[in-house]
C-alpha cells in the first residue's frame, strides 16, 4: 500500500494528540482525585454517588433534627428534676407544719415558703427551650402554657407532643397538661390531680388560722399522699425524657452510620483509586513517549536524504 | 536519417521533461488537501515502415492523468459526513451534560437541602431565621431551575446559530461546484482531462460532505449532480439549489432545514439526512435537547406542585393565626400546546382550534412531549402519540394522560398539535414568597392520644390531603376496639353533633384509615401498637399553637421519600435523569470514536490511491532525470553523426 505523505503525516499528528489528551485527563483525574468527574464518565456511578450525596445531606438535616430533640429532652428532664427537688422541698415543709405545737403564725410561715416553691415550680413549668417554644407546650403555645385562672392553674397549650423528623419521630416538646395537672390519683381512680391544685389546697388549709389539730393533721396526711402522687407523676415523665434521651442516642448513632456509609458509598462511587491512576498515568505517559519518539525517527527518513 | 534520431531524441527529452515536470507538480503539491497524484502517461509513436520492418519513432506524451478511485472518494465522503454528525452531536450533548451536574454544584442536591431545610423549620417554627434559611434555600433552588432553563435555552439558539453557519456553507459549496461543473464540462471540449478542477471540485465535495451527505450522480457531460435527504436535489449539472433555516411546523421554537427548488420551499426530515454536522445539530436539537427540557421540567413541576400543594395544606404565620393557609411557594412555566403550522386557520390567519393542558396530577408526569391529533377510528376522540415511547392513547375531550388533562376546541380533521406539559417549567422557575411568615409550618389538625391509653401507640405522623379541609373545626375520634387493630372512628363538628363515623382495621406501617378513604382530609401514622380501648383524637390546631406547629413542615420532609418524579424520590429521580444524559454522552462519544477512526480509514485508503509519496517522487524523479540524460545523449549522437556527416561531405 502507497503511503500518502500528508496522509501519513495528518493521521500521525492526530495520533499524538489523541496520547496527549488521554495524558491531560489521566493528570486531571489524579490532581481532582476524582475518577466521575461527569456523568458521562461512569453513569451508574455518577447516579450512586448521587444517591449517596442525598443520604449525607439528609443524615446532616436528620442530626440538626435529632440535636434540637435532644436538646429540649435535656431541658426537659433537667426541668422535671429541679421539679422533684422543689416537691420535696414541699413535702419537708408540709410535713414540718405538722408539728402540733406549731402556732398559726409558724404554719403561715411554712405556707408562705410553699407558696413560695409553688410560684417557682410553675416557673420551672413554663420554661423555654430556648429554640422559642416552650418544653411543656404541648403541640404549640404561644404564651406560657400552664397560666394561672380564676378557679387554678389551667393549660393554654395544645394537647400532645410536637415531633422531630429524625427518620424516625423524636419528641421535641412534652404535653404539659398530662406532665402537672392530670397526674392519676392512686387513691381514687381514674381521677387526676393537678400539681397546682394539690399546692395551693395545701397553702390555703395552713394559712386557716384556728384550726383544730386533728384538721391539721388531716390536711398534712392527705397533702402528703396527693405530693406524692403528683411527684411520682413528675418522675414518671421524667424517665420518659431519659428514655426518650436514650433513644436520640440510638438513633444518633445510626445516623452517624448511615452518613458514614453514604461518605463510603459516594467515595467508592467517584473517587480515583490512586495506585491504578498512577499505574495507568505512566502506561500512558510511556505510551506518549514512545509515540513521539517513532514519530521523530520515522519523519528524518526519506529518499530525498540519500540523493543529495 | 540523423534527423529521425534526433526526432527521436527531442521527443525522449520532451517526454521525460513532462514527466519531471509532473512530478515536481507532485512534489509541489504533495501537502494540498484533497490533490490526486497526477502521472504523465507515455506512449510509443507508431512505428515508420520499411521495408526492412517498422522502425521506432521514439515517444509522445499521450495525456496526464490523475491518480483517482471514484468509489474510495465517495466511501471518504460519507464516512466524513458521519463522522462530523456524531461529533457535532457530541460538542452538543457535553454542553447538554453541565446542566445535569451531579454532586453540591447539582439541581438534584439543591432540591434536597431545600427539603431538608424544613427540618430547621420543623424543629424552631417560631424562629425567623429558620424560616429565612427555607427561604434561602427555596431561592437557590428556584435560581438552579431557571439557570437550568436559560441553559438550555441558550443551547436551542447555539443550535440555531451553528445551523444558520453551517447552512451558509452549504449555499456557498454548493454554487461552487455547479462553477466547477460549468468549467469542467467547458474544458471536457479539449480531450484532456481536467485534472487540477476535478480535484478542487472533490475538494469542495468534501467539504460539504461535513456539513451534509450528499449522494452523487455523474451525468456523463463532466458535471456531476449532488443530492441531500434522500433524493432531493443540491446540485444539479450547472445550478445549485439553496439551503434556509426555518422555524419548525410543529414547534416554532426549535428549527428546520428547508430547500428551496425554484419557488417551492421543501422542509427536510432530519431523520433523512444521513449524515454531516447538520443532521447530528438537528438530532441534537429534536432529541437530547426536548427529552433534556423534560426531564428538568418534569423535575421543575413536580417539586413545585408538590411544594405548593403542601403549602396550601398548611398554615401560615400571618394574622390571624389559624386561618391563612399558605399560598404558592413557587411559580413555574405551565404546560403548553403548540399548533402545527399546517393546522386549519379562520379568515384573520389565527388557528381555528386550540388544546389547553391542565396538570391534575404531578407526580405522575412523564418527561415527555406528546402528539395530539384526531382519531380516525374513534369519532370524538383524540389520539394521544407519547413522543419518547410511541405509546398511543385514544381520549375523548377532557380526558387525562399521564396527569395532564388535555382539553381540545375548535379543532379541525387534520389538525396536529405538539403537547409539552413540562417542556418550558424550568426556564421560569422562581419562589414567590418574600415574607418568612407565609410559610406554613403548622398543620390545621394536631392529633394526640388520650391519657389513659394503655397501648404504646402514638401518632406518628399525621397528613392532611386536601386543602381546605372539608369540615372546618370538626374533631375526629379514632377508638380502638380490640387488641388487633379494629378501630371504629367518628367525626363530630364543633357542637359535638355526629357527621360521619366508620371502622376499619389497623395493620403495622399502614395509614388510618387506609386508604383512599380519609376522615374530614387526613390520614394518620402510628408508632408503637394500640390496645383495647386507647383513643385518638384529631381536633383543629388552636391558634396559639399554630406559630410552634411544626406538623405541615414535618409533611414538607415527607416531600424527601414522595415517589415524585417517575415513581421515584426526587433524589433517585435526578441521579437517573443525570444517569440518563451521561449514557448518552457515553454513547455519542464512542459513536463518535467510532466514525471518526471509520473516515480516518476511508481517508487513508482514499489518499493511499491518490496521495503523493515524495520518496516515490524522489525515486521518479531520478528515473525521469537519467531517462531525459539518456534521451540527450541520443540528441548528442544523433549531432556526432550528422557532423561525421557534413565533414565525409565537406571533404
Amino acid at each position: 500500500m502507497r503511503i500518502s505523505a500528508a496522509n501519513a503525516f495528518d493521521r500521525s499528528v492526530s495520533n499524538l494528540q489523541l496520547r496527549q489528551r488521554e495524558l491531560t485527563e489521566a493528570q486531571e483525574q489524579l490532581t481532582s482525585g476524582k475518577r466521575v468527574q461527569r456523568a458521562s464518565d461512569d453513569p451508574a456511578a455518577a447516579a450512586r454517588a448521587e444517591r449517596a450525596l442525598a443520604h449525607q445531606a439528609r443524615a446532616d438535616a436528620e442530626q440538626r433534627a435529632l440535636d434540637a430533640s435532644r436538646n429540649a429532652m435535656q431541658l426537659t428532664e433537667s426541668a422535671l428534676g429541679h421539679a422533684g427537688e422543689l416537691m420535696q422541698q414541699v413535702r419537708e415543709r408540709l410535713v414540718s407544719a405538722g408539728n402540733g405545737t406549731y402556732s398559726d403564725a409558724e404554719r403561715r410561715t411554712l405556707a408562705e415558703a410553699i407558696r413560695g416553691l409553688r410560684d417557682d415550680l410553675l416557673a420551672v413549668a413554663n420554661r423555654g427551650d430556648g429554640a422559642g417554644r416552650y418544653l411543656f407546650g404541648g403541640q404549640g403555645a404561644d404564651a406560657p402554657p400552664l397560666a394561672d385562672a380564676a378557679g387554678g392553674v389551667v393549660y393554654n397549650g395544645a394537647r400532645g407532643q410536637l415531633m422531630a423528623s429524625a427518620g424516625e419521630p423524636t419528641p421535641l416538646s412534652v404535653d404539659g397538661e398530662q406532665a402537672w395537672l392530670m397526674a392519676p390519683d392512686p387513691a381514687n381512680p381514674p381521677a387526676t390531680l393537678s400539681t397546682f391544685a394539690v399546692l395551693d389546697s395545701i397553702v390555703a388549709d395552713l394559712l386557716t388560722p384556728n384550726r383544730p389539730p386533728a384538721a391539721i393533721a388531716q390536711t398534712v396526711a392527705e397533702g402528703v399522699r396527693r405530693i406524692d402522687a403528683v411527684s411520682d407523676n413528675l418522675q414518671r415523665w421524667r424517665a420518659r425524657a431519659g428514655e426518650s434521651l436514650n433513644r436520640i442516642d440510638a438513633i444518633g448513632e445510626r445516623i452517624a452510620q448511615t452518613r458514614l456509609d453514604a461518605q463510603r458509598q459516594r467515595s467508592e462511587a467517584e473517587d480515583l483509586d490512586m495506585v491504578q491512576a498512577i499505574s495507568e498515568f505512566q502506561t500512558r505517559q510511556t505510551g506518549y513517549e514512545a509515540a513521539l519518539k517513532t514519530y521523530a525517527t520515522v519523519q528524518r527518513m526519506s529518499l530525498f536524504e540519500y540523493i543529495r | 536519417m540523423a534527423s529521425a534520431l534526433m526526432t527521436i531524441g527531442v521527443k525522449a527529452m520532451q517526454a521525460n521533461y513532462a514527466a519531471l515536470q509532473t512530478t515536481g507538480h507532485n512534489i509541489a503539491n504533495a501537502n494540498v488537501d484533497g490533490y490526486s497524484r497526477q502521472s504523465a502517461t507515455l506512449t510509443t509513436a507508431p512505428g515508420q515502415f520499411t521495408g526492412s520492418g517498422y522502425l521506432g519513432r521514439g515517444v509522445d506524451v499521450s495525456s496526464v492523468v490523475r491518480a483517482h478511485d471514484e468509489f474510495l472518494t465517495r466511501e471518504a465522503a460519507n464516512a466524513r459526513s458521519l463522522a462530523a454528525m456524531d461529533t457535532a452531536r457530541l460538542e452538543q450533548l457535553r454542553r447538554l451534560e453541565t446542566v445535569f451536574a451531579g454532586g453540591e454544584a447539582g439541581l438534584g442536591h439543591a432540591a434536597g437541602q431545600f427539603l431538608n431545610a424544613f427540618v430547621d423549620l420543623g424543629n424552631r417554627p417560631s424562629d425567623p431565621a429558620a424560616r429565612q434559611v427555607v427561604l434561602g434555600r427555596a431561592a437557590d433552588l428556584a435560581a438552579r431551575f431557571a439557570g437550568a432553563g436559560s441553559a438550555l435555552d441558550q443551547m436551542q439558539a447555539a443550535v440555531g446559530a451553528e445551523l444558520r453557519a453551517a447552512v451558509g456553507r452549504v449555499n456557498d459549496l454548493a454554487r461552487g461546484i455547479a462553477e466547477a461543473n460549468q468549467r469542467i464540462a467547458a474544458q471536457r471540449g479539449l480531450g484532456q482531462p481536467a485534472n487540477d478542477l476535478l480535484d478542487e471540485r472533490e475538494r469542495l465535495i468534501a467539504q460539504l460532505s461535513d456539513l451534509v451527505q450528499v449522494s452523487r450522480v455523474d451525468a456523463g457531460d463532466g458535471t456531476l449532480s449532488l443530492f441531500v435527504g434522500g433524493g432531493q436535489r443540491l446540485v444539479l449539472g450547472v445550478g445549485a439549489d439553496t439551503f434556509s433555516v426555518e422555524a419548525d411546523p410543529a414547534d416554532p421554537s426549535r428549527f428546520a432545514i428547508a430547500l428551496t427548488e425554484g419557488s417551492l420551499k421543501r422542509t427536510i426530515d432530519e431523520g433523512s439526512l444521513g449524515g454531516g454536522s447538520i443532521a447530528g445539530l438537528l438530532r441534537f436539537q429534536n432529541q437530547d435537547l426536548v427529552d433534556g427540557r423534560n426531564l428538568v421540567g418534569r423535575m421543575a413541576t413536580a417539586i413545585g406542585a408538590a411544594v405548593n400543594e403542601q403549602q396550601a395544606r398548611g398554615l401560615t404565620l400571618q394574622p390571624p393565626l389559624g386561618t391563612i393557609a399558605g399560598s404558592d411557594l413557587f411559580e413555574f412555566g405551565g404546560p403548553q400546546a403548540q399548533a402545527h403550522a399546517t393546522n386549519a386557520r379562520g379568515p384573520g390567519g389565527a388557528f381555528l382550534g386550540s388544546v389547553a393542558l391542565t396538570v391534575t396530577d404531578p407526580y405522575a408526569l412523564a418527561a415527555s412531549d406528546y402528539e395530539l391529533r384526531q382519531d380516525t377510528s374513534v369519532p370524538g376522540n383524540w389520539l394521544v402519540t407519547r413522543l419518547t415511547d410511541g405509546t398511543q392513547v385514544s381520549i375523548a375531550n377532557g380526558g387525562v394522560v399521564d396527569g395532564v388533562q388535555i382539553s381540545v376546541a375548535g379543532a379541525q380533521p387534520g389538525d396536529r398539535f405538539l403537547l409539552q406539559p413540562v417542556g418550558r417549567a424550568a426556564a421560569g422557575f422562581k419562589r414567590l414568597l418574600d415574607d418568612p411568615r407565609d410559610l406554613a409550618a403548622a398543620a390545621p389538625l394536631v392529633a394526640r392520644q388520650a391519657p389513659g391509653n394503655t397501648g404504646t401507640a402514638s401518632v406518628a405522623s399525621l397528613s392532611v390531603g386536601v386543602a381546605p379541609l372539608p369540615v372546618p373545626g370538626a374533631t375526629a375520634r379514632v377508638t380502638f376496639t380490640n387488641d388487633t387493630g379494629s378501630y371504629a372512628w367518628d367525626l363530630l363538628d364543633g357542637g359535638g353533633n355526629l357527621l360521619a363515623s366508620g371502622t376499619g382495621l389497623w395493620q403495622a406501617g399502614q395509614p388510618i384509615p387506609a386508604p383512599p378513604v380519609d376522615i374530614n382530609g387526613f390520614s394518620l401514622r402510628l408508632a408503637g401498637v394500640p390496645r383495647t380501648g386507647d383513643i385518638l383524637t384529631v381536633e383543629p390546631t388552636p391558634a396559639a399553637a399554630v406559630a410552634t406547629n411544626n406538623g405541615n413542615a414535618l409533611q414538607m420532609l415527607a416531600l424527601r421519600d414522595a415517589a415524585l418524579v417517575g415513581g421515584r424520590s426526587i433524589a433517585e429521580g435526578y441521579g437517573q435523569a443525570m444517569a440518563d444524559i451521561g449514557v448518552r454522552v457515553q454513547g455519542s462519544r464512542s459513536a463518535a470514536d467510532i466514525s471518526s477512526a471509520v473516515a480516518a480509514q476511508a481517508e487513508q485508503a482514499r489518499a493511499s490511491q491518490s496521495g503523493v509519496n515524495l520518496d516515490e517522487e524522489a525515486a521518479r524523479l531520478i528515473q525521469f532525470q537519467q531517462s531525459y540524460q539518456a534521451a540527450a545523449k541520443v540528441l548528442q549522437v544523433a549531432q556526432s553523426i550528422l557532423e561525421t556527416l557534413l565533414s565525409t561531405a565537406g571533404r
